[in-house]
C-alpha cells in the first residue's frame, strides 16, 4: 500500500533577486513499511524534500499525498496536529529539549497528544533503544549516539506512520552510526515502521530497502 | 482553540527552574516591587489617616456652624444653644471662640491662636482635651490657667507649671500658668494654639454671647447630611458644614498624594516587569531551535505562546506571593515602630489594610504577565525551518 506520493513537487526560494529552485518537479512513491534512503550531492534538495513530506514547509507547487490524503491544503494548526500523531522526526543534531531528562523528552509528545500512560510507554521506548538505564539523564549527560537514540524513542512516541530522519548519523562515529541503522532496521522489521532517511554515506544507504537518488532538485531515474 | 495547559506548565516549570541565578534575580525583583507597593501605600495610608483622624478627632463635629459671611462671630449664642438643647438628634455641642494674641516666656515670644472653649462641653464633642501630652486639663472656671500646644511649648521652652505672659488683641496682658501641654498631631494646631476656658476669654476680650464656631455632635454621624437643613432652619444660620464637607478637602489632598505614591511604586514595578520581559525574551532567542523542534513534533503556535506566558505567570505567582509576605512584615514592623518626620514634624507610622494585598497582587501580577506577552508572541511565531536549519 502506498503511504507517500508526490507529484511534480516544486519548491523555490528567493534569495534577494535570485530564484533558487530547490526542488524541480519531484515524482515519488513510497510504500507502507519501506525503509528508504535518500542520497545525492549537497544542495540537491534532500532536506527540502523531507521538510515537505514531513509537513514542516509548504511546496511552491505540486501535490503531496500521505495515506491518500492531499496534505498541501491543510492549515497550520491541522498540520501540527497531523505531525504530532502521524510523523516522527529525527534531525542531524540537537534534537532534544535540554532541560528535560531522557524520559521526559520521550514523554513530551505523548503529553501533547494527551496519552494517559505516557510514563510507562516512554520507559518501554527507551528500553527498545537500549537506554533503559539512562531514564533520568539530561541530554548534556548523554553521548551523541545516546542522544540520537533518545530522539528515535521520542519520534516513536505516538506510534507515527512515518519516521523521517535527516542525516541522523551525520554527527556520529561509525560504530554509533551502525547501531542507529540497526535500530531503524529492527523497528522497520518488528513494527513495520515506514522510514525515510537522508544520508551521505553509501554504506549506511546500502542498508535500506531502496535508495532514491536526488540530483539538482529532481529524482534520478533508474 | 484548546491548549494543553498541563503539558505547557510541565515544560515551563522545567525551563524557569533550570537557571537558578536568573530565577532568583527575577523573583527578587518582583518580590521587591510587590512589597514596595504594599509598604509605600501603607505608609501613605498611615500618614493620611493620622492626619485626617487627628483633624477630625480634635477640631470637627458632625455638623459645624460658622458665622454668616462677612461676620466674625455667631451672635445670639445663648438662644442658639437653647435651641440646640431642644433638638432630638443633637447629643452635644461645643461653642468655640478664636482670637489672636502673643505668648511670651522669658525672652521668647510667639504669635498664637487663642482657642476658648468650655472644657465640659468640648469633651462631649471632640477628643481634643484627651490629647494631653502632660499636665492636667483646664476647668470651666479656671481663671489663671491655660493649655499650650506641644510645638508652641517647645518653641518657647515652656513646660507645665511655668508662668507666661499672654497679650490679647486689645493690648491687655495677663500672666497665666501652664496647666497642660496638648498634642493633637495636627501640625497647624500644634504649632500655635493656646486653649483657655470660655468664661475667662469672654472676660478678657469683653466679648459675650458669641462664638467663632459651634461643633455639634449628632446621635449618628451618618445623619449629618439630612440633619444639616434642619439645623439651618431651627437655628437660623446659613453656614453649616458636615464633617464630610470639612474633611473632603483633606481627602482630596490625600488622593493627590496617593497618585504620587502610585508613581513611586510603579517605578519599581516597571523595573521588575522589564527584567521579566527581557529574561523571557532572551530565553526565547536562545531557545529558537528548541521551539522549532517543539513545533516540528506537533506543538501548535498557541501552545508555544502558552508556555512562555505561563513562565511569566510562574515568576509572577512566586514573586507576588513572597512579595505580599515581605510587604506585610515590613508594614507591620513600621506600624509597631513609627519614625519621626522632621519636615512634617509628626510621627509617621504605616497602616496596614487587607486591600493592600489585593491591589499589590492584581497590579504586580498583571504587569508581570503583560511583560511576558511580547516574548511569547515572538516565540509562537518562530519559523520551524529557519529555527531547525539555522537559516
Ligand atoms: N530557506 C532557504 N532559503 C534559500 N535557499 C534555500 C533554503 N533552503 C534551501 N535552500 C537552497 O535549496 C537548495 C536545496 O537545499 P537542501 O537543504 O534541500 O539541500 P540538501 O540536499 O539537503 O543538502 P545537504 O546535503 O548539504 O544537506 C540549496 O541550493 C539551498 O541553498
Ligand atoms: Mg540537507
Amino acid at each position: 500500500m502506498e503511504i507517500i506520493r508526490t507529484s511534480d513537487l516544486k519548491k523555490n526560494y528567493t534569495l534577494g533577486k535570485v530564484d533558487v529552485q530547490a526542488l524541480n518537479g519531484v515524482d515519488s512513491s513510497i510504500e507502507q513499511g519501506e525503509f528508504i534512503a535518500i542520497m545525492g550531492p549537497s544542495g540537491c534538495g534532500k532536506s527540502t524534500f523531507l521538510n515537505l513530506i514531513g509537513m514542516l514547509d509548504t511546496p511552491t507547487s505540486g501535490d503531496i499525498y500521505i495515506d491518500g490524503r492531499d496534505v498541501t491544503k491543510m492549515n497550520g494548526s491541522a498540520r501540527a496536529e497531523y505531525r504530532l500523531k502521524h510523523i516522527g522526526f529525527i534531525f542531524q543534531f540537537f534534537n532534544l529539549f535540554n532541560e528535560l531528562t531522557a524520559i521526559e523528552n520521550v514523554m513530551f509528545p505523548m503529553m501533547l497528544n494527551k496519552q494517559p500512560d505516557h510514563k510507562e510507554r516512554a520507559k518501554e521506548l527507551l528500553n527498545i533503544v537500549g537506554l533503559g538505564d539512562r531514564l533520568h539523564h539530561l541530554p548534556s549527560e548523554l553521548s551523541g549516539g545516546q542522544q540520537q537514540r533518545v530522539t528515535i524513542a521520542r519520534s516513536l512516541a505516538n506510534s507515527p506512520k512515518i519516521l523521517l530522519a535527516d542525516e541522523p548519523t551525520g554527527n556520529l562515529d561509525t560504530r554509533s552510526s551502525v547501531e542507529i541503522i540497526e535500530l531503524f532496521r529492527k523497528l522497520n522489521l518488528e513494527q513495520g515502521q515506514t522510514i525515510v532517511m537522508v544520508t551521505h554515506s553509501p554504506e549506511i544507504g546500502g542498508k535500506a530497502d531502496r535508495i532514491i537518488h536526488f540530483r539538482d532538485g529532481k529524482v534520478m531515474e533508474g | 482553540m484548546s491548549v494543553d495547559l498541563r503539558s505547557a506548565l510541565f515544560y515551563s516549570k522545567r525551563d524557569i527552574f533550570k537557571n537558578k541565578k536568573i530565577f532568583i534575580f527575577i523573583t527578587l525583583s518582583i518580590i521587591f516591587a510587590t512589597a514596595n507597593i504594599i509598604a509605600v501605600n501603607a505608609l501613605m495610608d498611615g500618614m493620611i489617616y493620622d492626619f485626617v483622624d487627628n483633624t477630625v478627632e480634635s477640631s470637627i463635629g458632625h455638623l459645624n456652624i460658622y458665622p454668616d459671611d462677612n461676620e466674625r462671630f455667631i451672635d445670639g449664642l445663648g438662644l442658639k444653644e437653647q435651641r440646640l438643647d431642644g433638638l432630638n438628634e443633637v447629643e452635644a455641642y461645643s461653642s468655640r471662640l478664636s482670637a489672636s494674641g502673643v505668648l511670651s516666656y522669658k525672652e521668647l515670644s510667639a504669635p498664637i491662636v487663642i482657642l476658648a472653649l468650655d472644657p465640659e462641653k468640648e469633651t462631649k464633642v471632640t477628643e481634643l482635651l484627651q490629647k494631653l501630652d502632660r499636665g492636667a486639663v483646664i476647668n470651666s472656671n479656671d481663671k489663671n490657667t491655660i493649655l499650650v500646644s506641644y510645638r508652641l511649648a517647645e518653641d518657647l521652652k515652656l513646660d507645665v507649671g511655668d508662668e507666661a505672659d499672654l497679650a490679647f488683641e486689645n493690648g491687655d496682658v495677663k500672666i497665666y500658668s501652664v496647666k497642660g501641654i496638648v498634642r493633637t498631631g495636627d501640625k497647624d494646631f500644634d504649632s500655635s494654639t493656646v486653649i483657655m476656658p470660655m468664661n475667662e476669654a469672654n472676660r478678657q476680650l469683653a466679648i459675650d454671647n458669641s462664638a467663632s464656631v459651634i461643633l455639634v455632635r449628632l446621635s449618628d454621624k451618618e445623619l449629618a447630611g439630612t440633619y444639616k437643613p434642619v439645623l439651618m432652619r431651627e437655628l437660623e444660620v446659613n453656614n453649616v458644614r458636615t464633617w464630610e464637607e470639612e474633611t473632603g478637602f483633606l481627602l482630596s489632598f490625600a488622593d493627590a498624594w496617593k497618585g504620587f505614591t502610585a508613581v513611586i511604586s510603579s517605578v519599581g514595578l516597571i523595573a521588575a516587569a522589564i527584567s521579566v520581559g527581557i529574561v523571557i525574551y532572551i530565553n526565547v532567542l536562545h531557545k529558537k531551535r528548541q521551539i522549532g523542534i517543539m513545533k516540528a513534533i506537533g506543538a501548535k503556535d498557541s501552545f508555544i505562546f502558552a508556555v512562555f506566558i505561563i513562565e511569566a505567570a510562574l515568576f509572577g505567582v512566586i514573586g507576588v506571593s513572597i512579595g505580599n509576605v515581605v510587604g506585610y512584615l515590613v508594614t507591620r514592623y513600621m506600624e509597631a515602630h513609627p519614625f519621626y518626620d522632621a519636615i512634617m514634624q509628626t510621627w509617621i507610622s504605616a497602616r496596614f489594610g487587607y486591600y493592600l494585598f489585593y491591589n499589590a497582587t492584581i497590579v504586580s501580577f498583571t504587569v508581570t504577565i503583560l511583560a511576558g506577552v511580547y516574548p511569547a508572541i515572538k516565540a509562537s511565531r518562530v519559523d520551524i525551518i529557519k529555527a531547525i536549519w539555522g537559516r
